[in-house]
């Protein structure tokens, strides 16, 4: 794995990244939906929560994902990209969560692809967020931008959905058809995104309950996910 | 904002302490209630005087073990952190680790500095899951299987993995044979017999000798690890055999 650019096609990469068999603890994440279902909501919000949360968290995420991509591929400093996410992101739970996931990412990825100077640049950091340390892979396996962007939108999307299987009597085969439904919300995002090269660009556009949900549960001592 | 990022060399320099320069990892798994948690209290309270202890537990719904642990007041709340599994308390063993062992390092840093005595041993508690569950070795050092009486006589006999070879397998909560009509010391030898010759010990808190045994087990794992001769064993997701004799 020495050059991790030699012969893997994107198609596999992104297949890679977006498996949630990586060993990167996805399955201790709920995209904050095990809060939002004990503050109420029920089974037949699950596509509008997942919708609502690409048009803003995830939307946030992307962004700041690819605009990181741009910075390693052109070998700028990440630093003003994570500051960007951070002031984009208000909720100390979700900063925490996404730095943790980030982790988890990197020790995986320093792992796998111990020699790139996008890995390296990004696990010198601190805490960077799970939005730079996707982009670092991504940087260090010639992911496109809005490859990365559908990757993040995708993820979340599984995240919210595979949870609410956990904490809710639903029929898979309907879940399934909530992920292919988002879908297309994905594909808009990722295009909308793309094209983001400097970290003032990044929307900010937080959703303020999803961030009061994941205050809560950063509080709460009966949890089932870690967010 | 407290949080900025900084450039720091390597910041997670700490997990690549392997062998007998962090501390030793003790694996716990095995059913709900066959005892985990009181036996980490155990060792805790034997152990706490002459050992930098830190325990990481799997709780799958709440962080019911972690505040059982915390409340026995056997060992400083802090070096206790509990660990969210998201319903999978089999992956976050086994298949992905992640979560333990970034909780384990963390643990681990947080007693690393200057002023502190590192850790010597760190427990994890596996969320109680069914008996195909063990640990990976990329995990744990060393892992005990814990059984108890009252899961019936013949559930050693029925093997599995962490039964057949789990570095240690416990049979807990002996005291408890003659309420449930079980014979303990034939438990012992029938799953010593499932085991070529591995470990079994008959354990309950009720009776100190069989205490020591147990702390007299961890000591010496501890001196093998210090020594760099603990070797991570696998007891692996499949049954290795099956018996001849008939069961149900
Ligand atoms: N009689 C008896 N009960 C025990 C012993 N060890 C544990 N228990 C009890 O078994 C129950 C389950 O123990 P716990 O440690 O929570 O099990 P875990 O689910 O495997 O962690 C508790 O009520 C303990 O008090 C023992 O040696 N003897
Ligand atoms: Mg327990």
């Amino acid at each position: 794995m020495t050059d991790a650019r030699e012969a893997i096609h994107r198609d596999l990469v992104l297949m890679l990244l977006a498996d949630a068999r990586l060993p990167v603890a996805g399955h201790t994440q709920s995209a904050t939906l095990e809060p939002a279902l004990r503050a109420g909501l029920g089974a037949g919000d699950v596509p509008g929560y997942v919708t609502t949360r690409l048009r803003t968290v995830t939307r946030v995420e992307a962004a700041t994902a690819v605009v990181a991509l741009h910075h390693l591929a052109a070998g700028l400093d990440v630093g003003p990209v994570e500051a960007a996410w951070a002031a984009r992101t208000p909720s100390p739970a979700m900063r925490a969560t996404s730095r943790s996931q980030a982790r988890a990412f990197l020790r995986l990825a320093g792992r796998l692809w111990p020699e790139t100077a996008p890995v390296l640049a990004v696990s010198a950091y601190r805490a960077p967020c799970r939005a730079v340390a996707l982009a670092a892979a991504a940087a260090s396996l010639d992911l496109e931008p809005a490859a990365l962007a559908r990757l993040v939108g995708y993820d979340d999307v599984q995240t919210a959905c595979s949870a609410a299987l956990k904490l809710l009597p639903l029929d898979p085969a309907d879940v399934t058809g909530w992920v292919v439904g988002a879908l297309p919300t994905v594909d808009r995002l990722a295009g909308e995104v793309a094209h983001l090269t400097r970290p003032e660009e990044i929307p900010a556009c937080g959703a303020p309950q999803i961030e009061a949900w994941a205050e809560t549960h950063a509080h709460t001592t009966r949890r089932l996910f870690s967010a | 904002m407290p949080d900025h990022t900084h450039t720091h060399p390597h910041p997670q320099s700490h997990s690549a302490l392997s062998g007998p320069a962090r501390a030793l990892r003790l694996g716990v798994c095995g059913p709900v209630g066959t005892g985990k948690s009181s036996l980490i209290a155990l060792l805790c309270r034997e152990l706490a005087s002459e050992l930098e202890l830190g325990v990481v537990t799997n709780d799958i719904y709440t962080d019911e073990d972690a505040r059982f642990l915390r409340a026995a007041g056997v060992l400083d709340p802090a070096r206790i952190r509990a660990v969210e599994t998201g319903a999978c308390p089999h992956t976050a063993i086994r298949d992905d680790i992640t979560a333990n062992l970034m909780a384990a390092e963390e643990l681990e840093a947080d007693y690393a500095g200057a002023d502190v005595p590192g850790l010597d041993l760190v427990m994890i508690e596996s969320g109680g899951d069914n008996l195909t569950a063990t640990f990976s070795p990329a995990l744990v050092d060393v892992q005990i299987f814990v059984l108890d009486v009252a899961g019936g006589g013949d559930v050693a006999r029925k093997g599995g993995p962490g039964i057949e070879r789990a570095d240690l397998l416990v049979v807990n909560k002996t005291d408890l044979a003659i309420h449930v009509g079980v014979d303990a010391g034939l438990m012992v030898t029938e799953a010593a017999a499932a085991r070529d010759g591995r470990p079994v010990l008959g354990l309950t808190r009720t009776e100190q000798a069989t205490v020591d045994q147990l702390t007299a087990w961890v000591r010496a794992q501890l001196a093998r690890h210090r020594t760099g001769d603990l070797v991570p064993q696998d007891p692996g997701p499949m049954a290795a055999h099956s018996h001849d004799h008939a069961h149900a």
